[in-house]
């Protein structure tokens, strides 16, 4: 039985953490597992980020177990416009991550586990990680059809994917991340993950799309609890380390200096937007404004989250031209969000006479215009 | 000449300006390159500065300067067809080119 460790133990961390200078000698050889007490995404990934810049992992290996509270993650050269439905995320509060390994698309709630094994570069091993994963799952129950595919995802049945992998490699150190999915929310998954954005074209790392399913939908006595002490267990097994979990707090600058920084870095809108890789959006939508359907093209190039071109086909003197061009210039160089565009097109709209049937339909194409980002 | 960086990183420098690329070794350890992140002409760099990423089948993997300079191209066929990286890496899947700052470097 994995024995957790209380918080107190987090002083002695302290001292593990850091990178050793001359002299000092670790107290824990080989191995180290440690699990986040938090639930937001961009704290449990910015200790990736200082596990992965101050640690050193010559002697040691570690392995984080995290859980976040709903939210998107996608890899960091995705498009989020291609690959979720912002829209929803931003109804339902579900937030929107970029971390920095390569890979896909994924949706964590608390029904999700990730788990990030940290070695050296030239440690860096997936499929024995994967393996690793699978051999702790079959030793909880037997009976699971559980295997690695080659693209080092795992699947439940031959078919169900139930774990993804991603990884980063870095100047010294190296880590690999996976989900598992125990019991997480599949209709809440689907909806998300599913752009509604139309007309995009980009060389942004594409998701490919599996079919999931959760493990505790094949064992309902199965809980992230059981699951997280099965692969931690095996992990001390086969690294021949102490059994224990060390709790870590993501907020905790003096076992980890310097996190509070890459916390809010991770949250800038200049990381989760503006680090996608120019794209363009070329589409069509109808306006319904009283008895007549208007057609309405738009074309945008977007680069770096800001749109650099804009073309906006309206049906002639439906608006006044000297507006329109107007909201063309404002457009040029903000961001492709739609508080911004929003908000240039009320002010825009101030310098304006006040003439309810300009109002209307100017809303109607501003509202319009939102719907695309 | 081409130079090589611990990291596999090489440099050809030729009146001034620095051709970067990975070599061979980086290319086979990587596997098949499915992106490039480069950076923006005009950014300084100093020796050892992160200036771009290559995600890989494998992984993404930051990429390192070699020297201390200034961006002055980036290989725009890489965004279509970041396999160059694999298939020429010292030749068309050339990575950036930069001015030298200090030569003895």
């Amino acid at each position: 039985m994995v024995l957790q460790s209380s918080l107190k133990n987090c002083l002695h961390l302290s001292c593990i953490l850091r990178t050793p200078k001359a002299g000092f000698r670790s107290t824990t050889s080989g191995g180290l597992i440690i699990q986040s007490v938090s639930n937001d995404v961009y704290q449990n990934l910015a200790v990736e980020d200082w596990i992965h810049d101050h640690m050193n992992l010559e002697n040691r290996q570690v392995l984080f177990l995290w859980r976040n509270s709903p939210a998107v993650v996608i890899g960091r050269h995705q498009n989020p416009w291609q690959e979720c439905n912002l829209r929803l995320m931003r109804q339902k509060n579900i937030k929107l991550a970029r971390r920095r390994s390569g890979g896909g698309t994924v949706y964590h709630d608390l029904g999700n586990i990730n788990l990030t094994f940290f070695t050296t570069r030239k440690k860096y091993e997936r499929m024995e990680n994967l393996k690793l994963i699978v051999k702790a799952l079959k030793a909880l129950r037997p009976q699971l059809d559980v295997h690695v595919t080659d693209r080092y995802d795992i699947l439940l049945d031959r078919q169900y994917k139930i774990s993804g992998t991603a990884a980063k490699l870095g100047r010294a150190t190296a880590y690999h991340h996976c989900t598992l999915l125990c019991n997480a929310d599949k209709f809440v998954l689907s909806s998300v993950l599913k752009s509604p954005y139309k007309g995009l074209k980009s060389n942004a790392t594409p998701s490919v799309p599996a079919s999931v399913r959760n493990l505790f939908e094949e064992d309902p006595s199965l809980t992230c609890e059981m699951l997280l002490d099965a692969i931690a267990e095996e992990y001390a097994t086969q690294h021949q380390i102490d059994h224990r979990i060390t709790l870590i707090n993501p907020a905790d600058e003096t076992v980890f200096p310097g996190i509070s920084k890459k916390t809010k870095e991770l949250q800038t809108w200049e990381w989760v937007y503006g680090k996608t890789p120019k794209f363009s959006v070329s589409t069509c939508f109808n306006m319904v404004y009283k008895d007549s359907v208007l057609d309405v093209k738009v074309d945008m190039d977007v680069k770096h989250g800001r749109i650099e071109d804009c073309n906006i086909d309206l049906p002639e003197q439906w608006l006044p031209p000297a507006l329109c061009s107007e909201l063309v210039k404002s457009l040029t160089g903000s961001r492709f969000s739609p508080d911004e565009t929003s908000t240039l097109a009320a002010t825009l709209l101030r310098v304006c006479p006040h003439d309810d049937e300009l109002h209307s339909r100017w809303n109607l194409l501003c509202e319009n215009m939102v719907t695309l980002m | 000449a081409r130079k090589f960086t611990d990291k596999h990183e090489w440099i050809s420098v030729e009146n001034g300006i620095g051709t970067v690329g990975i070599s061979n070794f980086a290319q086979e350890a990587l596997g098949d390159v499915v992106y490039c992140s480069l950076p923006e002409i005009g950014t300084k760099l100093s020796k050892h500065d992160e200036f771009g990423a290559l995600e890989s089948v494998k992984a993404a993997s930051e990429l390192y300067s070699p020297l201390s300079g200034e961006v002055t191209e980036i290989n725009a066929a890489l965004a279509d067809n970041p396999g160059l990286v694999n298939k020429s890496c010292y030749q068309d899947g050339w990575l950036i080119k930069m001015t030298v700052e200090n030569p003895a470097e």
